[in-house]
């Protein structure tokens, strides 16, 4: 099954949206967090988001179903590409970062994931997200 | 090809909950499964599809499979969706 990377400048926000993961796709989904800094304050930490990629692929990428990260704003994605290109070859061909929402992304990614869809069906799923109605036309 | 008519009574409508138990259920059929409401079709096994209809209380809906197993996945689905949805009576279907 493919799992989530979640990024954010705040590690309560991914917590909270850990459950919300858990609570639509099913205790199955895997998710890993990478938010805040190591002391606790608000930021994102590349060494983190590299960690947090290799717990969902596992001691061999090469077989592994993927993860697709999703993250917040600004220097969120400058951390993403720093932590990308601390990966082998095999292990970023195993991950996809969608231009996605983070709340909505997580979500409809966490679903998708849940059914057995492949990386790139998650991908698109998340990236679907960011033009999800909410609200009703009429 | 099945299908089932069905109006949604749930205050919220089909709201993110049944939604995605929703389309986890249809994953596990090999048919194609649509939802229509209002003009507009959503392919059942995709969430973001299945939201994008804004399928609000009062709404009929028409469940649609086809496929080797289409009539166990109407089943299944409109079982799921029975807290959320009235059946409504279409002259000819067999329940």
């Amino acid at each position: 099954m493919v799992g989530l990377v979640l990024v954010s400048h705040s590690r309560t926000l991914i917590e909270g949206l850990r459950d919300i993961v858990a609570q639509f796709g099913g205790d199955d989904v895997r998710v890993e967090l990478a938010g805040g800094t190591d002391d606790g304050r608000l930021g994102t930490n590349a060494v983190r988001i590299t960690e947090a990629i290799r717990t969902i692929l596992g001691p061999d990428p090469a077989s592994s179903d993927g993860a697709v990260l999703l993250l917040d704003f600004g220097s969120a994605a400058l951390s993403v590409e720093l932590a990308l290109e601390d990966l082998t070859e095999i292990e970023r061909a195993a991950v996809r970062v969608p231009e996605a929402p983070l709340v909505e992304g997580a979500f409809v990614a966490g679903v998708q994931a849940s059914v057995g869809a492949s990386l790139d069906e998650v991908a698109a799923a998340a990236e679907s997200a960011a033009t999800m109605t909410k609200l009703p036309k009429d | 090809m099945a299908e089932r008519t069905l109006t949604v009574i749930d205050p919220a409508g089909l709201h993110a909950r049944p939604a995605a138990r929703f389309v986890q259920i249809a994953n596990r059929f090999g048919s194609r499964i649509l939802i229509r409401h209002a003009e507009r079709e959503a392919d059942a096994k995709s969430l973001i599809a299945l939201l994008g209809l804004t399928i609000r209380p009062g709404a009929v809906i028409t469940l649609v499979a086809d496929g080797d197993d289409e009539e166990a996945a109407l089943g299944a689905l409109t079982e799921e969706l029975t807290p959320y949805v009235s059946q409504t009576p279409t002259s000819g279907a067999a329940n």
